[in-house]
Formats: structure tokens, sequence, C-alpha cells
């Protein structure tokens, strides 16, 4: 699957909470912007993290990057593909950040601008580097061509679009929860997860009652804005397995 | 279509989801939220349209023997701005030439170089990146480059 999924119908989130943050943001409500961030700021770490790029470069890509969406506001995309447009906008500065900083350069002017220990060194097979692109001695081994590598081709792109869109709606549905249900669902889901005895101390309730109030919070889960949205917008395969 | 998880894979789903926010660290998701501090700044956005090190194939094909100068261009809608590093100076030009104000903005501070009326400036030396440059034409028009990293 393809950047196809960043269109309405596709990966789309049907929650109108969340479809309506770009216009507020466009209308200058901060916290909107905030929210958008929040939702968004994991996948574009998640494709960052596919370059081998220092905490400068990525910081220099986070800034373009929401920079650039910043200017778009006024004149956004269909909101339901903004995560496909922020997806390919990240994936366009990580490449160019890569490709400058791996760029012809005399040695030594950048000596932190890839940290050796990031860079995966067998991600890319050192036969794919153009060798007359630039001088062979300029070329680090690992450095393969970003735009041919398998670090984020389309397939990939559309897979962390999707998966953005279902974790955002279900941190989006954690929080609509009523009261009593986030410390329960948060304790039960934090790494490591708490044992019933924990959980039973910390919120004061009886160890077998965890059980039956799980499964009432969940089904309120389900009922949620947030994840009917999800499932309207077909995107709800658990796990990329759905006969499980 | 309805939400059929049970009970183990929306939970199972709900744990990878807090842990992909929490492999976040803040200050990336700080570095968003400021960002909106330039909405609606009445400047447009220069993109970055070429790269000498990005474009180094094209180059090396029309211009090889000036391939080892490092050369930027930012267009908006209304103008580029063309960028070479020289040494330790960055020269530039304005197109369409004209006079004007650029300011380079680090995140410590703002140094302001003259536009001459062919559209040169030179700033020197060149900022500690990432900065931002910032054109305001004497007839007002304002624009300003991304975030660049010499």
């Amino acid at each position: 699957m393809g950047l196809k999924a960043s269109r309405p119908g596709l990966a789309g989130h049907g929650d109108p909470a969340a479809a309506a943050l770009p216009a507020r943001a466009a209308a200058g409500d901060q916290g909107a912007w905030d929210e958008i961030v929040e939702r968004y700021a994991p996948m574009v770490w998640s494709i960052c993290t596919r370059f081998p790029l220092s905490d400068r470069d990525l910081e220099d890509v986070a800034q373009n990057v929401w920079l650039q969406l910043v200017e778009q506001l006024g004149k956004p995309p269909e909101p339901a593909a903004l995560a496909g447009w922020l997806a390919a906008a990240t994936r366009r500065e990580c490449r160019r950040v890569v490709t400058a900083a791996r760029g012809p350069e005399p040695p030594g002017t950048q000596p932190d601008a890839v940290p050796v220990d990031a860079v995966p060194v067998d991600a890319v097979p050192v036969d794919a580097v153009p060798v007359d692109a630039v001088p062979v001695d300029a070329v680090p081994v690992d450095a393969g061509p970003v735009d041919a590598g398998p670090v984020a081709d389309d397939a990939v792109l559309g897979e962390e679009i999707i998966m953005a869109e279902r974790h955002a709606a279900l941190r989006a549905a954690l929080a609509e929860l009523p009261a009593p249900c986030q410390p329960l669902i948060g304790m039960l889901v934090s790494d490591p997860p708490h044992s019933d005895a924990a959980i039973s101390t910390a919120l004061g309730i009886p160890a077998e009652s965890i059980g039956p109030r799980l499964a009432r919070c969940l089904e309120w889960m389900r009922e949620s804005s947030a994840l009917l949205g999800l499932a309207e917008a077909g995107a709800n395969r658990p796990g990329g397995d759905p006969g499980a | 279509m309805r939400n059929d998880w049970d009970d183990e894979q929306l939970l199972a789903e709900l744990r990878e989801a807090m842990r992909a926010r929490r492999a976040v660290p803040s200050w990336f998701v700080g570095t968003g939220k400021s960002a909106y501090a330039w909405h609606n700044i009445d400047a447009e956005l220069a993109q970055l349209t070429y790269d000498s090190q990005t474009d180094a194939d094209r180059v090396a094909v029309v211009r090889s023997e000036n391939a080892s100068i490092r050369a930027l261009t930012f267009t908006s809608a209304h103008l580029s701005i063309e960028l070479e590093v020289a040494g330790d100076s960055l020269l530039g030009q304005v197109i369409p030439l004209q006079a004007g104000t650029l300011e380079a903005r680090t995140k410590a501070a703002v140094t302001t170089s003259p536009v001459d009326e062919a559209g040169f400036f030179a700033l020197e030396p060149i900022p500690a990146s990432p900065f931002q440059l910032r054109f305001r034409a004497t007839d007002g028009a304002y624009v300003m480059t991304g975030w660049i990293t010499l």
C-alpha cells in the first residue's frame, strides 16, 4: 500500500474533533496546534528514526517540517490528508539533511553531523552506492542511496501513516474516557505493566473487580468518537493481521 | 464498519500507541509546538529549491568545475534568495534585484545586513547553524527561509 493511504476514507480520521484541529489552528488557536503536534509528533519521529540523523539534524528536520505546516494552515490539505502531507514532508526533509550531511565537505568540518553509532551499518547494501556521484573517499560505507533504500519507500510511509492515525485515535479515545478508567488503563498499558495487586493498592479497588471494570472501560472506549471515527475510516485492523 | 477488536487486541494496541508516544523526546515535541509562533507572521516562506550538495548529480553533468562550491536557492512566490558559501562568508543575491534588509537569525542572536540595489548581500561570519534568513524589501515585501544548516 502506498501514499494513497493518505487520501480521505483510507487513513483519514473520522473523528470530528481531530478533523477540526487544522481549521482551529489556522484561526489562531495555539491549543489546537499543540494537539496536532502531540498527535503526529510520534509519526514524524518514527519516520526520522529510519534515517541516520544526529539530534541537531532531527531538530533541523522538525523545525522545517512544522514550519512548513504552519505556512500551510491557511490553505490546508483536506484534514484527512494531513498525516500523509506530514509524512511526505518529513521524509523529504530527512533525505535532504542526510544528503547534505554526507556531501563532499572537507573532513572535520562537521564532526558530529552523522554520529557513527546512529548509522545502521547494514541498512543498505554497500554496492548500491552510486560510486560516480561523489568522490569515493567521501562516501561513508554505509550511506546508501536515500532515494532507493528500504528506509522509507512509499509502502513504509503508508504503513507509518495508518499506524499514526490508529495510535492517535487510541490515545484520544483514552483521553475521552470517564475519569476512573484512565488510571486503570494507564497502569495496565504502562511499560512494564503493573500487577493486579499493585493496581488494587494504587487505585483502592478490590483486585477481583479489575476485570469487570476494565471490560466496561474498554466497551466505552469502543464507543468513543475517536475509535468510531477510526473504524469508519477503515484503519482499525489490529497489528496488520485482520484474521487474528 | 464496527470496531471489532477484542479486549486483548485493544489493550495491545493501546500499549503500542502509548509506547510510540513515550519514544518521542519532549524537545522534539517542543520544537513542533514553538513553530506556531510563525503563524500569521506577515512573511512568505521561501522553500529550498536547489542545493548543490543534494542536487550534485545534476550539477556534475552541467558544470562540473563548480561542483565544489556550496550553493543554495530559496524560492517564494515572489522572489528567490540565492546563497553561495565563499570561505568564511555567505554571499547572496535577491532576485528580482532589489534593495532591502536581511536578517540572519540563530536561536541566540539576530544579525542584520544591508541588501544593495543589485540585490547583493554578504554575511560574515557564516552564522552558527541552524539559522534562518529573513529579507524585508524596501517596498515592504517580507520573505523568510526555513532553517538552514551549512
